[in-house]
């Protein structure tokens, strides 16, 4: 109830059509370097790297949005006393709306270059509900610690900017030399990325245990955002 | 005698906020200069210290006292907003929290929105307030301006709409933090109007003011508070004197 209203004064401001330009603008620019500047060879590049973006803006925008949400709403929480975890919620699941309407674009290009969906494709819902819990989580965390640290989101831009090169979106797994492919796998966007692209576009379901770890991190890190949020919520109307 | 909230030996403190170490980086150079296992010592406000304090169903309660005196961080601890440190706080029956008036109000919206969004969050639902909008329009005398954005509003239009949702919520506790310096005279006259509605209908009624001709006047009973601590409670004449004398 809450939430949707959260929701409802949220759009209002941004305005969705900024939303969407922005990932759409990114991959322009990168198409144009990679594609067409360094002639990356590769079969279908321009829905790869759309889809790769599009996963990775939803991921930027929910943490950095998640993080924000209690220190913007800083005069609700000093005021009155509700759940505070809907705040942080209200942002990460605007951010999934927004990338629901980008998945729409990523369809048409898609369908565009004449692709065929697989029975694989399927497991992409999945795919979007652990990807929603991990960043949930990962913006429980993030938004506690801002309350304390007013530097975290200079320092989660940093790492937001370093994460973009490491994690396979303007790439693909296949160009990554095999020494370095293990420590890149660490980092869960890497395999929500990989995965998705995997079942995408050539048709080909990742490994029961590669599914396993996935599934774990994901529960693991909403698990331990949401208690360790909890165990701070109290404090937040006093730090703030 | 039941009690509807009951304070015991209730305390608060805060830490000095130019003490609180509000970046990373400071904590990284604190660590570095005091080593792992020291904490820095904090200097502490003590904002209330061994309140007690029982009301009862129906009571209206005026709490004065001076700037810093705690009557804030008390209604925040009964609206739930702070935990206390030490003493026991119970209170029965739904709250009110009319701590600030208009809490959520987004200027983009129009007052129709806004009267939903502030609604939602003072416990309203949705259904409930379509029900009690017309009330609401009327009570703030905004009649056809309802669609226009808040932004716009003059600032007495804003309060008057503020109070307006405040004075149809339906709760057992409202605490109210000087909600009082709305509108006109004739406006005024209708919000005391609403204090003696509440009262009529057996709420309990907690308001902290600075108005101390009001308090007398309207409340049951008056609690002065100085330094985090309650110095009278009693009858509101009495404490409102005592309190002008002390000044």
């Amino acid at each position: 109830m809450r939430g949707e209203f959260k929701l409802r004064y949220k759009s209002s401001l941004l305005g969705y059509f900024w939303t969407l330009f922005k990932p759409l603008m990114l991959f322009g620019v990168i198409y144009l370097v990679f594609s067409v500047f360094l002639k990356n060879p590769m079969q279908n590049y321009a829905v790869y790297l759309l889809l790769g973006i599009i996963l990775w803006t939803f991921f930027t925008e929910a943490t950095m949005t998640g993080m924000n949400s209690l220190i913007t709403k800083r005069d609700l929480i000093t005021k009155i006393f509700f759940p505070r975890e809907n705040l942080v919620l209200a942002a990460t699941l605007s951010s999934l709306i927004t990338l629901l309407l980008n998945l729409i674009i990523f369809a048409a290009f898609f369908f565009g270059s004449g692709l065929h969906l697989g029975w694989s494709s399927l497991l992409f819902l999945p795919y979007l509900a652990l990807l929603f819990l991990f960043t949930t989580g990962l913006s429980f965390i993030l938004a506690s610690l801002y309350v304390r640290f007013h530097d975290l989101s200079h320092i989660w831009e940093v790492l937001l900017q370093i994460l973009f090169w490491i994690t396979p979106i303007v790439y693909d797994m296949s160009f990554v030399p095999d020494q370095y492919r293990a420590w890149l796998y660490l980092n869960p966007m890497t395999q929500f990325i990989s995965f998705s692209r995997r079942i995408f576009l050539i048709d080909q379901v990742p490994s029961l245990k590669q599914h396993a770890v996935l599934l774990v991190t994901s529960l693991l890190v909403f698990a331990v955002g949401y208690y360790f949020f909890k165990q701070q919520e109290y404090k937040v109307a006093e730090m703030i | 005698m039941i009690h509807q909230i009951s304070l015991e030996n209730l305390s608060k403190t805060f830490l000095v906020p130019h003490q609180r170490r509000t970046t990373l980086k400071e904590s990284f150079v604190d660590f570095l200069a005091a080593g792992l296992w020291r904490r820095p010592v904090n200097e502490q406000f003590f904002a209330l210290t061994d309140v007690s304090l029982q009301i009862t169903a129906g009571e209206f309660v005026g709490i004065i006292g001076p700037n810093g005196s705690g009557k804030s961080t008390l209604l925040k601890l009964l609206a739930g907003i702070y935990r206390p440190d030490r003493g026991q706080l119970q209170v029965s029956g739904s709250i009110a929290p009319l701590l600030e008036l208009g809490i959520g109000f987004q200027q983009d919206l129009s007052a129709r929105d806004n009267i939903f969004l502030n609604a939602v969050l003072l416990g309203l639902p949705a259904a409930k307030t379509r029900k009690i909008l017309p009330d609401i329009v009327e009570f703030a005398e905004i009649g056809h301006f309802l669609d226009l954005k808040i932004k716009n509003y003059s600032s007495g239009m804003r309060q008057r709409l503020a109070f307006a949702i405040a004075a149809f919520i339906d709760a057992d506790i409202y605490l109210c933090d000087e909600v009082f310096a709305v509108g006109d005279e004739s406006f005024q006259a209708k919000c005391l109007q609403v204090f003696q509605n509440w009262r009529a209908a057996g709420k309990t009624i907690i308001l902290v003011s600075h108005n101390t001709g009001q308090i007398a006047s309207i409340c049951d009973r008056a609690v002065l508070m100085q330094g985090g601590r309650i110095m009278a409670d009693g009858e509101p004449q009495s404490v409102v004197s005592l309190y002008q004398s002390a000044l």
